[in-house]
């Protein structure tokens, strides 16, 4: 091989690497600075710290994998449909389970700050749970939200009507 | 209490849920996963039926819950008939719909010899027919290859992909 070839083969090689390197680096910068935030929703919508650890692993893992296919819109959205969908299909395997398991029921996480506001929102389904701290925590629209949980938008405003209302009727009930 | 107040005590819960940071990438992440997209290709879930059956299974499937492009639906005029069943699945990924069960539809249009193949990623060739979301919130796509099939919508003259 010539000094001409080998230089051609290692900057094809060096290319190849490049080219391997440049996406993850961007999906990093883009995508990292919303991991936290998609930790703490999900920890609200599964109610349990090692379940929420594992799906936003799992989906920060995922949306490097599809990173190519992004539409570059919003990318915190984008996350939160693929970790709000991972958790939906994780409380139906967690429901599975415990109806397997009969009694066995794991301790709800409960949040420090705010006992029973978390204990109130624990007891609303996974679903309205989502679409109440997208709307009142990320700002999101309800035609937004109806698209990050691929659902109707009438479904998702009623979750949220229902939502809110369940919640205020909780927290305002005298102790 | 107003809704102001109960969204300030939900920014608030929220904020405070202590949260880690991202796990490393790890190398060679996307060659592996290409891999395995490979393999799932062909490790598919094949269930046979007639066509005329298939289409029973999505009726099933899908019954009772409007197609995903319909109107206050969450992918309201997306057009997903007018792609290849690959930009479809390429559009869904890019709007965080990585989870998809995708039914193939082969065989006579007659109904005659058709078989339905349920698998995790797109095929190559066929019609998209707009799909639903069902009970449990998963996005079934369906995709037609059937002889004689035609497009669906608004892509009425479109050959099949």
């Amino acid at each position: 091989m010539s000094a001409g070839e080998r230089l051609a083969a290692a900057t094809a090689v060096g290319l190849a690497a490049a080219a391997d390197v440049r996406p993850a680096e961007e999906f990093e910068a883009a995508v990292r600075p919303h991991y936290a935030d998609l930790v703490r929703r999900l920890v609200l919508v599964l109610h349990s710290r090692d379940d929420a650890e594992d799906v936003a692993q799992e989906a920060y893992l995922r949306a490097f994998r599809t990173w190519e296919q992004f539409d570059g819109r919003d990318v915190r959205a984008w996350l939160y449909t693929i970790g709000l969908r991972l958790a939906f299909n994780e409380l139906r395997r967690h429901r599975r389970r415990l109806a397997a398991m009969g009694r066995l029921r794991p301790v709800p996480w409960t949040g420090p700050a705010d006992p029973d506001l978390s204990a109130a929102l624990g007891r609303l389904d996974g679903r309205t749970r989502a679409a109440l701290l997208l709307t009142a925590v990320d700002g999101y629209s309800v035609r937004e939200v109806a698209t990050i949980l691929g659902s109707p938008e009438g479904t998702v405003a009623s979750w949220l009507s229902r939502g809110r209302a369940r919640l205020r009727a909780e927290l305002d009930r005298p102790r | 209490m107003d809704d102001t107040e109960l969204d300030t005590r939900l920014a608030a819960l929220a904020a405070s849920v202590p949260a880690g940071e991202a796990p490393p990438l790890p190398k060679g992440q996307r060659r592996r996963f290409a891999a395995s997209l490979a393999v799932a290709a062909i490790l598919v879930v094949g269930v046979t039926a007639t066509a005329s059956g298939a289409v029973e299974v999505v009726r099933q499937a899908v019954i009772g819950y409007e197609g995903v492009e319909n109107p206050g639906q969450p992918l309201q005029g997306a057009r997903m008939e007018c792609m290849s069943p690959r930009e479809a699945e390429a559009f869904l990924a890019a709007r965080g719909f990585v989870e998809v069960v995708w039914q193939v539809e082969s065989g006579g249009a007659s109904g005659k010899g058709g078989s339905t193949v349920v698998q995790a990623t797109a095929p190559e060739h066929g019609y998209v027919v707009p799909a639903a979301i069902d009970r449990d919130g998963v996005l079934h796509m369906v995709v037609d290859q059937r002889t004689g099939a035609e497009p669906s919508g608004v892509c009425g003259a479109m050959a099949m992909p």
